[in-house]
């Protein structure tokens, strides 16, 4: 008995080793992982030429590291391995107070180009078609939340890149929103999610609202909304922390029932559905993609209850997905672009189209990065 | 493969340790020669033939310099002399090769404006292609360095040279030297181990339950040392010089101190795990490493770091040129010489040259005037002195050629000595207080207060829970770590 427990440190590396290499081929293998959001590595192939390459090293190594034996569960034990020793940004993701999980402030390394892109093209629809161009970008969660942040953060940086924005925007008229937000946050109202990077509902409402001015029209009241409200929304920031021990997110959906809807989606094939709320995601953890599908290129909403009977280009990110529902109560036609998956110039939608109005609608995060937005010359 | 892998780990290190245990004692070389190649050949098979090849050479030059050393003692110096120049061409081409072309072509370019020089033709070592070229440029050829190569050359040189001064006996089965020269838990990072060390235990080793658990141990130590402690080291040091904003003279000493700490406990806790593989398989090699930073000089640092390659230098280079015994010239001449050849022998960039000249200088000056000065003063501040000059070394050796070279060497010297600038940038502040716990806990690691501690308990009925509860928990976080360094979630950009 004795022997046996001299050996002991022996015997659990052991086991430890043992069980992984067992599980590792006992347990059944998927192929997607919906925390990460990506396809898992699948069998490598062995060939003379994946030898040599080192092709199949590269592949056997993410095939192992990808279907290692409770992945989940070690990614977690690693954050919060990393938070108790005061490392609370290790994933890039701050774990903030009641349950914020807010991104880390993005360097502003591509704006000046990007606000400069967006000037340029606006002087040019602007003199050469006489359509007016909107500008509208979402400050960061850890900006407008800035008490649920740790105390330990880096620092956001968003009042310099709304200064320098509201100085180059001259032909295109920028919305600035970080009052109105800020000031609805401080009056209770969640205005971003917990666990996601994306505003809320009731924080695309905010923006919706603060953009009446100048798109002119009317906002509706919230009573105009059928508003329902579903639980268990695990978003982007929570599957990329590890923090697993978070609570989630409930998500609503504001529909206002005198809408007639048909949602265009033109993504190499192309869909055609009845309405902008795609109810099927909310059945995944990540439910953001209720509003219009999530990313696609080049989407068109089309109510033949609106309003007007203009035409409204939208270029934007995905924080536009949760706000284009209420704008489609305004305009006869929404074209939405996404330059990240439309790499070609918007001159001709504009003038093919007829478009009336364009709106760039960004999130500051993805604005200060983009490197895609200079393809609308 | 390096240890610290889920594919080491969780993969090879079970099949190994199960197919060495079940097969056989007589067999448990050639299965220890074949997954060694196999380790070898993981990373990249073609230079698998290199060390058959490094294997072949040796073997026979051991057997003729065995077979002649006593009556034709010139022939036996004929195949020593065979074998250094075999290994040395082999790491000099595939090491230095490209710095050499490099290095001529720009000496060349400017050389080449005398018109007679034009006209010589070089017929250079052109690969993949049987263009000749002339002139005076050497093309330059993208291969990469063959894993381990500055190790096991080195080794199978001492083996040859051991050999031939009735140091170490010949090994006259081929597949027994061939697991020595590939024993694959030293083949990538070392240490060095010189054949005479490990000659009896190829042929008669004893593996024991008692030298698993113990290898257990050690290995658990270095894989804490290295994706517990290292690696988050090595994260903070890739964070600070990220921020893409002035980190301030505070800022610039925190990144350089995460380097230092991240290379010691990378190298040594890569040494640990060899030494705890060798002896799960019943060899027991020399300690690499003790305690470098707790050095009162850099005499002592240099006795402390990387001790088998400062032996292989000493036993192979310092005392054949003589050391110093001939004269007081000739042993400055003899230290200048070796400190070059420690410092290229880390890579083939200037300044691991330059690094290893500074050391080399630094020794002279202790060796002359400063050791005697320097014994006189409060031990604090000559751990001060030691640390100042081994930090300031890390930063000749971080910046090569691929990490920016002299230009940004020289720019972050001058950001470390910027008193008059910030004292810390926003970011950097952030990045050193979100690492400072696991700055203290690298530091104190650096230091045998735990092992003092440990001692303490050691004698103790406790040991081996404690033992367990330790490489339990080590196993558990690191293989956290090295699984979330693995998650990436794809969120399309964040989106």
């Amino acid at each position: 008995m004795k022997k046996i427990y001299t050996r002991l440190p022996m015997i659990i590396f052991l086991v430890f080793i043992g069980v992984m290499f067992i599980l590792f081929f006992a347990l059944p293998k998927s192929e997607y992982s919906s925390s990460e959001k990506r396809y898992l590595a699948k069998t490598p192939e062995l060939s003379e030429k994946k030898l040599f390459s080192g092709d199949f090293r590269d592949d056997a190594e993410d095939y192992i590291a990808d279907h290692t034996a409770g992945r989940e569960f070690w990614v977690g034990l690693a954050a919060y391995y990393n938070y108790s020793l005061g490392n609370n940004g290790s994933k890039g993701v701050y774990n903030g107070r009641d349950g914020y999980l807010i991104n880390d402030p993005e360097e502003q390394t591509n704006l000046s180009r990007n606000v400069g892109y967006i000037e340029e093209f606006a002087q040019h629809v602007q003199s050469r078609l006489n359509v007016p161009t909107t500008v509208l970008v979402a400050p960061s969660t850890g900006y407008v939340c800035a008490d649920k942040l740790p105390a330990v953060h880096k620092e956001y940086r968003d009042d310099e890149a709304f200064t320098e924005m509201k100085n180059v925007f001259q032909a295109a008229r920028f919305v600035d929103i970080r009052d109105s937000l800020k000031a609805e946050y401080m009056n209770g109202n969640q205005i971003f999610y917990r666990t996601d990077h994306h505003w809320t509902t009731y924080g695309a409402y905010t923006a919706y609202r603060s953009l009446s001015e100048a798109l002119g029209f009317d906002p509706n009241s919230e009573s105009t909304y059928e508003k329902t409200a579903y639980p268990g929304f695990y978003g982007t920031t929570y599957s990329t922390s590890g923090y697993w021990l978070n609570p989630p997110d409930e998500i609503e959906v504001w529909d206002n029932p005198s809408n007639d809807v048909e949602v265009t989606i033109i993504d190499g094939e192309t869909d055609i559905h009845r309405d902008m709320f795609f109810y099927t995601h909310l059945d995944e953890d990540d439910k953001y993609p209720v509003f219009l599908d999530g990313n696609h290129s080049y989407t068109v909403i089309k109510n033949k209850n609106a309003a007007t009977d203009e035409k409204l280009l939208v270029v934007k990110d995905s924080f536009a997905h949760s706000l284009v529902p209420f704008l489609a109560d305004h305009y006869a036609e929404i074209i939405m672009v996404d330059m990240r998956y439309y790499s070609l110039p918007l001159q001709p939608i504009v003038e093919q189209e007829k478009v009336d109005k364009i709106l760039f609608l960004y999130s500051i995060d993805n604005l200060s990065t983009d490197g895609d937005i200079g393809f609308i010359e | 493969m390096v240890f610290s892998s889920l594919i080491f780990l969780f993969m090879y290190l079970p099949i190994v340790l199960l197919t060495y245990y079940i097969c056989p004692r007589k067999w448990r070389n050639l299965l220890l020669f074949v997954v060694n190649l196999v380790f070898y050949g993981w990373g990249e098979p073609t230079y698998v033939i290199l060390m058959v090849f490094s294997t072949i050479v040796d073997y026979t030059c051991g057997f003729f310099i065995n077979k002649f050393r006593e009556k034709k003692r010139g022939v036996a110096k004929l195949f020593l002399i065979l074998s250094v120049v075999i290994n040395l061409s082999m790491l000099g081409f595939f090491k230095y090769y490209n710095f050499i072309a490099g290095t001529w072509n720009s000496i060349g370019g400017s050389l080449a404006v005398l018109p007679i020089l034009k006209t010589v033709t070089l017929p250079s070592l052109s690969f993949g292609s049987a263009f000749p070229f002339i002139g005076l440029t050497m093309r330059t050829v993208p291969f990469t360095l063959p894993i381990g190569i500055s190790f096991y050359t080195f080794q199978t040189m001492s083996y040859s040279i051991d050999v031939y001064r009735r140091e170490a006996p010949v090994q006259k089965n081929i597949i027994t030297f061939g697991t020595y020269v590939s024993l694959f838990p030293q083949l990538i990072a070392g240490p060095i181990i010189r054949y005479k060390d490990v000659a009896y235990q190829l042929d008669h080793r004893k593996e024991t339950l008692d030298s698993f658990t113990k290898g257990v141990c050690i290995f658990c130590v270095g894989l804490a040392k290295k994706v517990l402690i290292a690696n988050q080291m090595g994260a903070m040091w890739d964070a600070i010089l990220a921020t893409g904003q002035d980190n301030g003279w505070l800022g610039s000493w925190v990144g350089i101190i995460a380097y230092t700490f991240q290379i010691y406990f990378d190298f040594s806790g890569y040494s640990d795990m060899a030494c705890g593989l060798g002896n799960m398989m019943g060899f027991e090699f020399l300690k690499n490493f003790n305690y470098p930073y707790i050095s009162k000089s850099i005499t002592e640092f240099w006795r402390r770091w990387h001790i088998s390659l400062g032996t292989w230098f000493r036993e192979y280079v310092y005392i054949p040129l003589g050391g110093n015994r001939k004269g007081f010239l000739r042993q400055i001449l003899n230290l200048l010489i070796v400190w070059f050849l420690t410092g290229l022998w880390h890579g083939a960039s200037y300044n691991f040259i330059l690094w290893g000249l500074y050391f080399g200088v630094l020794l002279i000056i202790e060796k002359l005037v400063l050791k005697k000065w320097l014994e006189k003063t409060p031990a604090a501040f000559q751990h001060l002195y030691a640390l100042f000059f081994i930090v300031l070394g890390w930063v000749i050796f971080y910046f090569a050629e691929d990490n920016g070279g002299m230009p940004a060497m020289g720019a972050f010297l001058s950001s470390m000595f910027n008193f008059g600038g910030i004292v810390i940038g926003s970011d950097a502040l952030v990045i050193l207080l979100s690492y400072l716990p696991m700055l203290l806990i690298a530091g104190a690691a650096s230091t045998p207060i735990g092992v003092r501690l440990y001692d303490k308990v050691k004698a103790t009925a406790w040991n081996p829970a404690l033992q367990s509860a330790y490489c339990a928990v080590v196993m558990l976080l690191s293989t956290a770590l090295l699984v979330a360094g693995s998650y990436n979630p794809f969120i399309y950009f964040r989106f």
